[in-house]
């Protein structure tokens, strides 16, 4: 490795590692990469992850709270992001939008995201003006102006949002019906963006119970990433964060998921050119050692045109598409998910027999019809990948705000390298054989009608 | 590293007349290599719309030494992935991947680059596939939106379809036309290869000069480029696809070229207009104020010839007609009263300020400097660029608005259920309807074809 120590200063930083052979067509990462985040805690509990990265003039400031659609009961569902569009609408100091506004006025780029498992906002901005990141998140976070007017906007842009990602998307309804047939307790099997009954619902009363509860220093992470002073900045976050009072802890979801017995299969009418599946398998959650060899069989499965799905079903024309989704760490899901498997048929290609053949090179690995090559590649790809995830202060920043949240440490991010070298054969043919299976299995097929017959059909919305 | 200087990046044109740029970056050992072909979609003979595009992909298909998946294989196992397209003015192969492998992936992108072999397997196989991904397509009602919008604007020069082309032109190709495209479109003088990551300059250069610099090929060709016909009225095209529950709206002008003088002022225009996401004027009055969308904004693409300049949204079927006339009053607000000084202020503001966080990693470098080299603009842009914002003034943006923003001369599309809001759309105009279930019809399976040969030669 070259210029090993070159170009940062003490936040990320390489160290040489003993070089690590697979096999002789394969290459290794020579160099261990740490990620160093400093913890740091207010005494009303708001966690503060710091990382100085002074090689480029930007800062990322991002709050976390671990609040999501885990979190919501039926009736209310959706209203973690409808909240997160609420933190928009202005507060004491603030008109509506202005946050926004106020931002890119200061050379800045923001948003937010709603998860199953977390709500964040982040603001990336020009090193020198990260005290007014701070502060107007405080002063959103302390004194949110919350009227019917704004819950009456932004109820019709959220609506005007579901409309957008599930209604009329291709398979976003596909999806929304695994959910919600693969879960019949746990809270995962509703959509982050909630059923139109309940954001139709929502009243100001909710959005104020929901702000009380989960909006508290001591549910929330704040990062920073970049180039910044950590003493300054940790003085900056006690004086504008220092006096909110803790609240009681969000709890847990209380719904645990019972194991499944038997396949879930259910039909999907709607209008659409090809035919397609969309399946789930039930997985452990992000802090499951098994969430790498599961990374790893959908990477040999499915990522890159050297890959076993691409070879067999995209390359030659029997689907348009062939997945195994499973989000890396820090975006695997908190408590136990879906492993998502999906293939959209070629025209003319039964769907029948395309879900068939999809099953059978699954079994190839439950079967151990892999080797070492195989699955070096594979390692090497997500290792790749990780490294790759590392390029902005953004990203670097999610992965500490979201490992701290989900995984209950920062520093999580500084295993994952070890973890995907230690990934061995036996253990990727072991999780294939225990979650991978039919008992375990939900499958949602779409069955294409035309508009005529969608007019037959009740309305969704 | 920032602000990114002219003078870190190295330059070096070989022998052949390839250009080889090289950036270091040594935050993490990674690099990031795309190879630019100065020839794209905009190249596409008549009826063959989408034959730039495969041919990107079918450079990566298969070499004199390599099938297609053992080049996949040996990408993919030093941790690289890689992908070739087509964009309108240039064609693309890039590789990302661990700077350890850089000699690795610079002898398979030299091998595709010089090599190909165009296997008749492969080509079918792609028209396939590309054509099933467009059929899928059809279920995408914004990208239906886009590709009305932009081909009824640029109607009559090679800039109105689809980089990834039509079904029925893809289903028409034969299997000698990618050979055919690469040997007329690909050489040295036309390409340029750009490389940034943990590595020296000088290490970039020798690679680059030991795969390519025995290439040969023939020069720049310059040829003229018809320029598009501003919409003269409005016109409307409504595309009834009747199981949807929200509507698609495009808004489409006509804009600028790269290298226009009011390239900058444009900018700082179009942020105050629909470009600057919450600060703009369109998202202020339809999302924030009426909550018609989740989402409004306007964008322009400048490249060799006039571009289009677009207003994108989509709003439940109820509100359509709200929606589209309020982004008309919004122009004519505009235009009537123009921007004030502190709008002007905070467009500047962003546009100078958010720079770096546009150059921050391997990738966005590489995307800037290739649209730099592109279209012919000096590197020393990227240091020039805050003063040149700084200077934009009141005057030249409401010039601006009042010359692009034209509330009478536009092309409006709809796609959505057309029965909920024909006949309130008819005063803006005459409404072209486009049934969606005509659009889904296309050649399929490909016509399967020809001989093929398997040289460039004259």
């Amino acid at each position: 490795m070259k210029r090993a120590n070159k170009g940062t200063k003490g936040s990320v930083s390489f160290h040489p590692l003993t070089p690590y052979g697979y096999d002789d067509i394969v290459r290794v990462v020579m160099q261990k990469i740490t990620v160093a985040f400093q913890r740091d805690q207010l005494p009303n509990g708001l966690k503060i992850l710091t990382l100085e990265d002074p090689s480029h003039p930007i800062v990322s400031y991002q709050v976390h709270f671990a609040t999501g659609s885990r979190n919501e009961v039926p009736g209310i569902t959706g209203i973690s992001h409808l909240f997160e569009h609420m933190m928009f609408r202005g507060s004491k100091e603030l008109g509506p939008e202005e946050f926004a506004r106020l931002i890119q006025a200061n050379g800045g780029t923001l948003n937010a995201f709603t998860t199953i498992d977390n709500t964040s906002y982040f603001e990336n901005l020009p090193a020198d003006r990260l005290e007014l990141a701070i502060r107007l998140e405080a002063e959103r976070l302390a004194n949110l102006s919350l009227n019917q007017e704004s819950l009456a906007t932004e109820r019709e842009v959220v609506r005007s949002e579901r409309k957008l990602r599930t209604v009329n998307s291709p398979f976003g309804l596909l999806i929304e019906q695994l959910f919600a047939i693969a879960f019949d307790q746990h809270p995962y099997q509703w959509p982050v963006i909630g059923w139109d009954h309940d954001l139709r619902g929502l009243t100001l009363e909710d959005c104020l119970a929901y702000y009380r509860r989960g909006y508290a220093p001591n549910n929330a992470v704040v990062v920073i990433v970049g180039a910044f002073k950590r003493e300054e900045a940790l003085a900056l976050v006690e004086k504008y964060y220092g006096h909110l009072k803790p609240q009681t802890p969000v709890e847990a979801p209380p719904a645990q998921e019972r194991p499944q017995r038997g396949e879930r299969r259910s039909f999907y009418k709607k209008v659409s050119q090809l035919e397609a599946f969309f399946a789930g398998f039930h997985c452990p959650g992000i802090r499951d050692p098994d969430v790498f060899p599961l990374l790893a069989l959908s990477h040999i499965l499915s990522h890159g045109k050297s890959s076993r799905f691409y070879l067999r079903f995209v390359k030659t024309g029997k689907a348009v598409e062939a997945q195994v989704d499973a989000d890396p760490p820090p975006f695997w899901s908190m408590d136990p998910g879906l492993l998502q498997v999906y293939a959209i048929a070629a025209p003319g290609v039964p769907i029948g027999d395309l879900e068939k053949e999809v099953w059978e090179a699954i079994e190839e690995i439950k079967e151990g019809r892999f080797d070492e090559a195989e699955l070096a590649k594979a390692r090497q790809g997500l290792i790749a990948s990780f490294i790759m995830g590392l390029q902005s202060v953004f990203f670097k920043g999610l992965a500490g705000g979201l490992y701290e949240i989900k995984a209950g440490a920062c520093g999580t991010i500084n295993t994952v390298l070890d973890k995907l070298e230690a990934i061995t054969i036996e253990g990727v043919k072991r999780v294939a054989q225990r979650y991978l299976i039919e008992d375990n299995r939900t499958v949602v097929t779409l069955k294409p009608i035309t508009p005529e017959e969608n007019e037959g059909l009740e309305l969704v919305e | 590293m920032f602000p990114l200087k002219a003078a870190d990046i190295k330059k070096v044109q070989l022998g052949n007349g390839l250009l080889v740029i090289g950036l270091e970056y040594h935050k993490l050992p990674l690099v990031n290599i795309t190879v630019m072909v100065k020839r794209g979609s905009a190249r596409d003979p008549a009826g063959k719309e989408g034959l730039a595009d495969l041919t990107a992909e079918m450079v990566t298909l298969g070499t004199e030494g390599r099938n297609s998946q053992q080049l996949a294989l040996e990408m993919e196992q030093v941790g690289a992935r890689y992908s070739a397209s087509s964009g309108q003015d240039a064609s693309y192969v890039e590789v990302v991947g661990l700077s350890d492998a850089f000699p690795t992936l610079m002898d398979l992108l030299g091998d595709m680059l010089l090599q190909p072999t165009f296997p008749q397997e492969e080509m079918q196989q792609s028209q396939q596939r590309r054509i099933s991904r467009l059929i899928q397509q059809r279920d995408q009602t914004e990208v239906i939106a886009d590709e009305i919008v932009v081909q009824r604007l640029l109607e009559g020069t090679p800039y109105a379809h689809p980089a990834y082309g039509t079904i029925p032109s893809l289903g028409g190709l034969s299997a000698g036309d990618p050979r055919s495209f690469y040997c007329r479109h690909y050489s040295p003088g036309e390409t340029v290869l750009l490389a940034i990551g943990d590595l020296t300059p000088e290490e970039i250069r020798q690679r680059a000069e030991g795969l390519l610099g025995d290439w040969k090929g023939e020069g720049r060709v310059e040829d003229q480029l018809p320029a598009p016909a501003k919409p003269t009225g409005r016109r409307i095209i409504a595309v009834n696809r009747p199981d949807l529950t929200q509507s698609q709206i495009r808004v489409g002008l006509l804009g600028i070229k790269r290298k226009d003088a009011d390239y900058i002022p444009f900018k700082v225009m179009n942020y105050i207009f629909g470009g600057g996401g919450f600060s703009s004027r369109l998202m202020q009055r339809i999302r924030a104020e009426r909550g018609y969308t989740y989402g409004i904004s306007s964008a322009f693409q400048a490249g060799r010839i006039t571009g289009p300049f677009i207003i994108s949204t989509f709003t439940p079927t109820a509100t359509t007609v709200a929606a589209s006339e309020e982004i008309l009053i919004v122009m004519e607000e505009f235009i009537a009263k123009g921007a004030q000084a502190q709008e002007l202020e905070e467009a500047k503001r962003f546009l100078m300020g958010s720079f770096p966080l546009r150059l921050e990693t391997p990738g966005q470098m590489a995307g800037e400097l290739l649209k730099l080299e592109l279209y012919d603009i000096p590197f020393d842009y990227l240091s020039s660029y805050p003063t040149a914002i700084g200077k934009v003034t009141l005057d030249e943006v409401n010039s601006l608005a009042s010359a692009y923003l034209l509330p009478e001369a536009l092309i409006l599309v709809v796609v959505g259920r057309v029965e909920e809001f024909l006949e309130p759309l008819r005063s803006w105009g005459e409404v072209e309807v486009v049934e969606y279930s005509e659009m889904t019809k296309g050649s399929f399976p490909p016509s399967t074809s020809k001989h093929a040969s398997t040289t460039c030669g004259s």
